[in-house]
């Protein structure tokens, strides 16, 4: 019993701050461009292969990752200004555009590399046991980098001053333009920061478990349940509600079984939308 | 006076009625093979024009119009092949067959109830809510299928037999494919063209000034999706008892983006642009695209699928209002006369 309390514990707070990050990015490029971005999964998966494209052909890992989060982050660049700058009045558009990505991206992915999951090149090795259950350097790794740029996000946001025009563009985008801030800059830069957010989390997750191209459109399932608990467009209640939808999500998969997870993230936004719609920390819309 | 408008009304009705006599006599010069086709492509246009009530008229974005189609399709599957339930809800195991008709109206019922049980929670809200919601209901649909695969018949699906298909003759079975169509294009105009789909237009264009004018703007909107789901309920059932087999590819995100490009293509708002836009694509993805991208040089990570995409971000790029709508605008321009329409 208590072994399975102490497993729900850790793994649960390894899952969620991985979600913390993909969850962050979606709620970011919500909130400050209202762009409901169908293609954030799109950039978890791409991370994990390039980076693991780039392991295979003799990069060091570590330096793998980097560069792959590099290229998604520029890849979330182009997507913006090749693709959504130019429809980001039709919100219909935005959402087919980014969603007929996500697919066009799978697609790819599946005719190259098949429906096989593939495992991310470990980036560190070893074992602790806490009583009878194991736990791999790998998922303390994750929860660690999860947890610190998480820490430097909210930092970035609150301290710094691009992250501080960051935040005024969310709040009001006019008052924000009318007080001189480069909106459309901004917009450009949150991208690729959001894309960047969830390239990282693509790797630690296909670190742990493994990247398949059906992980993009799931990985959304759960993004989406957590910005709706946690109130779209807020990232600290995004952040918060990571950690609760993490660990319901792992409780159900412990007693459960796996194939219930995405019932169970429906049922909880459904719950949630006839308690709370706006979520714990909802802005405005 | 008169002469013009009846002029007029000739010239609008007779493309349709010239339309309608070459769906009635195609079977006729066709080869059995390309009839069957024609015939699913008249079911498919059912789940178009219906997503396009939802989504082109009502401005509310549907991203799980399959989910309908889906639970159509299992529903009037279920009520052909009972039997099915024995080992989990047994008293259901035991139902007389049905005629197709009553399960055709059965898979529409259902659909349209779980439609208002999901619209009157997120419809409610603002519409990026019913976005996120409807986009990820064909995952967990999907996943019910394999979860309970007793009785949904997993990854396979299951049959009906043939004896329960509307005949077994092609060409017959064309014409009840084609006779379904219209009766739900003519109830969706009739509906449309109505009161209702005017506060529906309303809703739409500004929602605050629909409600200022006291349109009840959450009552219409759940409305309309209900009505949506119940036709792409009816289109997955009548689709089941065309081809005689259900499978989770009726919930799949595939379908979806085709159901998105038809419409996108023909321009949304416009019923009729959707059934163009709708014939011709479902025609070209499985007549020849399929052919052509199966010839390519294997390297090349091109599938019918992926060309569908990249048709359908450029169309959303370059053409948001759709295709057919900026071609139609080209020719009319070239013209002098001018008379205002609705969109």
């Amino acid at each position: 019993m208590i072994d399975i309390a102490v497993r729900i514990i850790i793994y649960g707070a390894v899952v969620s701050g991985i979600w913390a990050l993909v969850a962050s990015g979606f709620t970011l490029i919500f909130g400050v461009a209202r762009i409901l971005n169908f293609a954030h999964g799109t950039f978890f998966v791409l991370a994990a292969y390039i980076g693991i494209v780039l392991a295979g052909s003799g990069v060091n890992p570590y330096l793998a990752t980097l560069i792959s989060i590099a290229i998604v982050g520029v890849f979330g660049l182009a997507v913006y200004t090749g693709l959504l700058s130019k429809i980001k009045e039709h919100e219909v558009m935005v959402i087919i555009v980014t969603l007929a990505l996500a697919l066009l991206i799978e697609q790819i992915l599946l005719l190259l590399f098949g429906e096989h999951g593939l495992s991310y090149p470990t980036l560190i090795w070893g074992v602790v046991r806490i009583g009878k259950t194991p736990i791999t350097y790998k998922r303390i790794l994750a929860f660690i980098v999860a947890i610190a740029v998480i820490a430097i996000l909210e930092y970035f946001i609150n301290r710094t001053r691009l992250g501080k025009t960051i935040m005024a563009a969310s709040q009001n985008f006019e008052g924000a333009m009318l007080v001189g801030i480069n909106v459309d800059r901004i917009f450009k830069i949150t991208m690729a920061i959001s894309a960047m957010l969830a390239g990282l989390g693509g790797i630690l997750y296909s670190q742990i478990f493994a990247a398949t191209p059906e992980v993009a459109m799931k990985s959304l399932i759960f993004a989406f349940a957590i910005v709706i608990l946690g109130g779209l467009g807020s990232v600290r209640g995004s952040i918060i509600a990571s950690f609760i939808i993490g660990y319901v999500i792992t409780i159900a998969i412990n007693f459960l079984g796996a194939q219930w997870a995405e019932f169970v993230a429906l049922l909880f936004i459904i719950g949630i939308l006839v308690v709370r719609p706006t979520g714990l920390f909802g802005v405005e819309e | 006076m008169i002469e013009a408008i009846s002029i007029q009304n000739a010239k609008k009705i007779l493309p349709a009625v010239l339309l309608l006599i070459t769906a009635l006599a195609v079977p006729l010069f066709l080869p059995e093979a390309f009839v069957y086709l024609l015939g699913l492509a008249m079911l498919f246009l059912i789940l178009v024009i219906s997503w396009d009530v939802i989504v082109g008229y009502t401005g509310q974005v549907n991203l799980g119009h399959t989910v309908f189609v889906g639970i159509g399709a299992y529903t009037a599957a279920l009520l052909q092949v009972p039997s099915r339930f024995s080992g989990t809800i047994d008293f259901l195991a035991s139902l007389p067959q049905p005629h197709p008709i009553i399960s055709i109206l059965a898979g529409g019922i259902v659909a349209g109830l779980v439609g208002l049980g999901i619209g009157v929670v997120t419809l409610r809200l603002k519409g990026y809510y019913f976005a996120l919601v409807t986009a990820i209901l064909p995952l967990v649909f999907m996943k019910s299928v394999f979860v309970f695969s007793d009785v949904f018949g997993g990854e396979e699906g299951f049959s009906i037999g043939l004896e329960r298909s509307f005949s077994a003759d092609t060409t017959v079975r064309y014409y009840y494919a084609l006779a379904i169509l219209l009766f739900c294009f003519v109830a969706m105009w009739l509906i449309l063209n109505s009161e209702i789909g005017l506060r529906f237009r309303a809703v739409r264009d500004d929602e605050e000034l629909a409600e200022a004018v006291g349109v009840d703007v959450v009552k219409y909107k759940i409305l309309s999706f209900v009505i949506s789901s119940f036709f792409a309920g009816i289109g997955g059932a009548a689709i089941v008892h065309y081809r005689i087999t259900v499978s989770p590819d009726l919930y799949d995100i595939p379908l979806m983006l085709l159901i998105i490009l038809s419409a996108v293509i023909g321009g949304l708002g416009t019923l009729y642009g959707p059934l163009f836009g709708g014939l011709f694509i479902y025609l070209m993805k499985n007549w020849w695209l399929k052919e052509l991208t199966t010839n390519l040089p294997s390297w090349m990570p091109i599938n019918d699928e992926v060309v569908l995409y990249i048709i359908l971000i450029a169309v959303a790029i370059l053409a948001p209002e759709g295709a057919w709508v900026k071609i139609r605008e080209k020719i009319k321009s070239y013209r002098t006369i001018t008379f205002s329409e609705e969109r």
